[in-house]
This record gives structure tokens, C-alpha cells and sequence, in this order.
């Protein structure tokens, strides 16, 4: 196919629209996610100390602000303004009220607040921020929402939305994955270690809940985990390329493709690491917001019919009356 | 009107890919650093990759392998900046670094924070990390975010934080233990047990290490 042709192609790819059902449930997750960021340092009353300078409560002598604490400066009135805001941004965001600016708002709080102190976080900030650049850019407050309710008097709205937001969700979940694999170059990772990353991972006391030594006897099922995890990380992309290779009109690897439950096998995995994951360390947000990512694979139709099963779930076990 | 639009958001979905793409391939970041490299556990690292070069037929030593790798690794940072210069005020504004190092590598020599006030002529042990006796501030010490603090302390690029948290932490302690006279931090180093040492009962052994004490009396 010639380079205008492909162009053509891209642009039309690039168009396609779907119902926004599934954009509405990872809005949804997401908006919890800011709210659950921020308010972990409020509750452990954390803000002063990890994010304002030594005469306010915190450690530092000086605090080097990001870029729009570099205009206003860090004040505990400022700092306090951008927890405030992000926790009213997160909440806006999980109901779908205001449209894209919440969104925005919310991405702004999160990474203003946690460039305050860049030692204190982790990949989740930048998890979270990726993520909400994506809700900026689409249209996920079409449905599931009171922007929703306010337009129309229902909760629902089937007018389809570009679906290039969802499908660039997968494209950034599994380039975290097939970049955090390509970088364990350790010894430890590869067959030369023993495949035994995981089991000395476990061993550091700085992320796990509870000691860890157990996992010693279960050595041998740590190394098979660490193989698969790491050929799940490095082999993310197959995703993307089997889940194109269905569109293909003929060939083996889309034979192949057609007949693989590929999401399936996906979600199962990969979910499962991350429960694995939250079970044995405390790692913050980073599981959550990681699993949010997951519903990006859920077609909009599926994305309906999970919504209606978990609202049928809570008002059957409401109390009558 | 509607077909340029289509155009530009294509055009502008295509360099977002680009720029998140870019900025996500492999590179060391912030463990550009030579005391980094000097830990036990990079250097054991460096080894088992030299053992391995060796058996393939490269004659060199780890030192030798370490100044290579320092050497690619600088050239590479600084050619990754000037790729990613374009890219900067995107990745600012619209919040899409990338930098997914995660659990690259275990880390062998791990240094578990220890906190003590002095009573008297004793040291009295008031917090260490994840012990469930030693709990003193664990609301904030064991939240997340303060993990990530307490991870690179141990690391010689952060000792001047270190010693500032320290510092804001005896602040705490003077106001808790009225009776004691010092503040002491200090992270115990060791080396992580092996399955078969960790089967066989063996405890880690290790040394402390960046020690840093603080008078709880004012000066006269």
C-alpha cells in the first residue's frame, strides 16, 4: 500500500467511533484513583511533611516546585489549595460532572502536588497522569454520568465517541509493561539467575506487608513466576499485533489470532500479578490504577453488561424500602 | 473543515505515540550515578554479566565492563536528551512522562531503617521497618510514599535528605520521649538470604551503615 494510502487508513482507524461505555467505567475508576492518592497523604497526615519546607512542617530546607507551584509558590495555602482541588477535581471525575476540565484538573493536582517531592512516589504518579491525559482527550463523560443527566434526563447515552482514547489506554498499558521488561537487564531476571528476581524482590523490606521468608519454600513456583512474568512483560506487544492480525483477511497468525481468547488470556494474567502483587506488598495505588487500565480490553458492549451486572449486584443487595 | 480536522487528529494521535514511545525505551534515569554503581549490589551485578562475556569470549575484567557501560550509558542519556527535547513541553504539560523502572532488578544488600531514642545511658529501639513491635510514627513511615523516601536514603545520592529527615524526625522524638537525651537513625545493611540459607534457619547478617545521631537537648 502506498504512503498515502496508509495515511488514508490511519485517519479512518483514527475515526471510528464505538458507544462510550467502557471510557465511562475507567473514568469512573480513575476519578476513585485521584481521590485515593490524595487522600492516603491526608489521612496519614502527610501533607506538610512530605510536600512543604522545613518552617511549614516538612523535612526540607527548600522545596523545588514543579511547574505551576513555580508561579503561585509553596505555601500551605497553595499546597493545601491543590489537595482540595485534586480531591474535588477526583470526585467530579468519578461522577462525570464538567466535562473534560476535571480531568485536567485532576492530572494538574496529582502532578503539581507529587513534583513537590519527587523522592516520595513512585511509577503510579506518572500511571495516573498518563491516564487522565487520556480522559482529557476523550469524550468520557457521554454516558454513566450526571453531565449525562444533565443533557438528556438519563443516565445513559448511546451516541458513539471517537474510540482511539480507549484503544490509546491499551497502547500505554502495554508500553509500561514492554518497557518495564525490556529494563530487567538484572542477572536475576534471566535464565542465567535461576529466574530468581521475585524471590529476592520479596526479601526487601521496603515494599512487602509481612515477612517474607516463607517464600523460600515456595522457591521453585517463584522462578516459574518470574519466567512468566517477565515473557508477559516482553511479550506485552503480541496484544496489540494479534488483536490487528484479526483484521487481517487471511494468513496463519490470523487464523491463529481469531481462535485465541487473547484479551482473556491477557486480563487473567495480568490481573492476576497485580492481586498477587497487592497481596504481598504495599506498593499504593499502583495495583489499582494499573487494574484500571485492564477495562480498556473490554469492548463497549462487554463494558455494559459488567456495569449492569455489578448495578443489578448493589441494588439486590440494598435494603427493600 | 471536517476532513482537515480528521487529518490534524490523526496527525496528533500519531506524535503522541511517538513522544510516549520515545521517552518509554530502556535507559538508566536517575541510576546515572557513579556511588549508585559502587553498591554491592550493582557491582554484583557487573560480575555476573562479566562472568557471562567472559564465557562468550570477551576478555575483560568488571572493572573494564563498568567503565564501558558508564561510558555507552552517558553518550546514550545524552543523545536520549536531545531526542526528547521536542518532546519536553508535551511531556510538562500534558503529564505523560514515562518512566516505568520497576523492580528492574532485586535489590541483594538491602538497608532496613532503624530509629532509636537514648534513656539514660541505653539506646531503646523506637522504630524499624516492617517490625511489628518497633511502630513508633509508623503512620507516617510506613505510608507509600514515605517507603520511597526510606528506599533511596540508603543511597549515597540522597545522604543530604536523609539528613534532613532525620532532623525534622527528631523533632518528633523530642516531643514524644521528653526523657531522651539523643536521636539515632541508622540503616542496617545485609545481604538478602539465599533459599537454601533461608530454609536452614540462617538469620541475614550485615553492618549498620549511615549513621546519624541527634542531640534531643538544646544547645546552651
Amino acid at each position: 500500500m502506498s504512503a498515502p494510502g496508509r495515511w488514508a487508513r490511519w485517519v479512518s482507524f483514527v475515526q471510528e467511533r464505538e458507544p462510550a461505555d467502557t471510557l465511562a467505567l475507567l473514568r469512573i475508576c480513575l476519578g476513585l484513583a485521584v481521590i485515593g492518592t490524595i487522600s492516603t497523604v491526608v489521612a496519614h497526615d502527610l501533607v506538610a511533611f512530605l510536600w512543604l519546607d522545613a518552617a511549614n512542617g516538612g523535612y526540607r530546607e527548600t522545596v523545588t516546585p514543579g511547574f505551576l507551584y513555580g508561579l503561585i509558590g509553596v505555601t500551605p495555602t497553595t499546597v493545601w489549595g491543590g489537595v482540595i482541588l485534586g480531591l474535588v477535581a477526583g470526585l467530579f471525575v468519578t461522577i462525570g460532572l464538567g466535562g473534560r476540565l476535571p480531568a485536567f484538573v485532576a492530572l494538574k493536582a496529582i502532578q503539581e502536588l507529587t513534583d513537590l517531592n519527587g523522592s516520595a512516589g513512585g511509577s503510579y504518579d506518572a500511571l495516573l497522569t498518563n491516564a487522565l491525559w487520556l480522559l482529557v482527550l476523550s469524550d468520557a463523560t457521554r454516558t454513566l454520568s450526571m453531565d449525562c443527566y444533565h443533557r438528556s434526563g438519563r443516565f445513559r447515552d448511546d451516541t458513539p465517541v471517537l474510540a482511539i482514547p480507549r484503544r490509546l489506554f491499551l497502547f500505554q498499558l502495554v508500553l509500561v509493561y514492554w518497557s518495564t521488561g525490556a529494563q530487567k537487564v538484572s542477572n536475576y531476571w534471566t535464565p542465567f539467575g535461576g529466574f530468581s528476581a521475585l524471590y529476592y524482590i520479596l526479601q526487601q523490606p521496603t515494599w512487602h506487608r509481612a515477612d517474607m521468608t516463607w517464600v523460600a519454600w515456595i522457591y521453585p513456583l517463584t522462578q516459574v513466576m518470574t519466567a512468566a512474568v517477565w515473557l508477559f512483560e516482553l511479550g506485552a506487544p503480541l496484544l496489540l499485533l494479534g488483536l490487528w492480525a484479526r483484521s487481517w483477511p487471511e494468513g496463519r497468525l490470523a487464523a491463529l489470532s481469531r481462535r485465541l481468547p487473547l484479551r482473556g488470556m491477557f486480563a487473567l494474567f495480568g490481573l492476576g500479578m497485580h492481586l498477587g502483587i497487592e497481596a504481598l506488598m504495599n506498593v499504593g495505588p499502583f495495583s489499582f490504577i494499573s487494574m484500571s487500565y485492564y477495562l480498556a480490553l473490554l469492548q463497549p458492549e462487554e463494558a455494559r453488561a459488567a456495569w449492569a451486572r455489578l448495578t443489578r449486584g448493589v441494588s439486590s443487595r440494598a435494603p427493600a424500602g | 473543515m471536517e476532513r482537515l480536522k480528521a487529518n490534524l487528529l490523526a496527525l496528533f494521535v500519531a506524535a503522541h505515540l511517538l513522544a510516549i514511545t520515545l521517552q518509554a525505551l530502556p535507559a538508566p534515569g536517575g541510576g546515572m550515578s557513579r556511588s549508585t554503581w559502587k553498591d554491592p549490589t550493582v557491582q554484583a551485578e557487573f560480575d555476573a554479566w562479566r562472568v557471562r562475556l567472559n564465557g562468550w569470549g570477551w576478555e575483560g575484567t568488571t572493572a573494564e565492563l563498568e567503565e564501558r557501560l558508564w561510558d555507552f550509558a552517558r553518550d546514550f542519556m545524552d543523545r536520549r536528551d536531545q531526542v526528547l527535547t521536542p518532546f519536553r513541553p508535551y511531556y510538562l504539560h500534558a503529564g505523560t512522562t514515562q518512566a516505568w523502572r520497576m523492580f528492574v532488578a532485586p535489590h541483594r544488600f538491602p538497608a532496613r531503617l532503624e530509629l532509636e531514642v537514648k534513656e539514660g545511658d541505653d539506646w531503646r529501639l523506637v522504630y524499624k521497618e516492617r517490625d511489628a513491635e518497633a511502630t513508633w510514627r509508623a503512620r507516617w513511615l510506613d505510608h507509600d510514599r514515605v517507603r520511597s523516601l526510606i528506599f533511596r536514603f540508603s543511597w549515597r545520592p540522597y545522604r543530604k535528605q536523609y539528613e534532613l529527615f532525620v532532623r525534622r524526625l527528631a523533632k518528633e522524638a523530642a516531643l514524644d520521649f521528653p526523657e531522651a537525651t539523643s536521636f539515632r537513625a541508622r540503616f542496617y545493611k545485609y545481604q538478602t538470604l539465599t533459599p537454601e540459607a533461608a530454609r536452614a534457619g540462617e538469620a541475614p547478617s550485615g553492618r549498620y551503615v549511615e549513621s546519624i545521631t541527634v542531640s534531643l537537648r538544646s544547645t546552651p
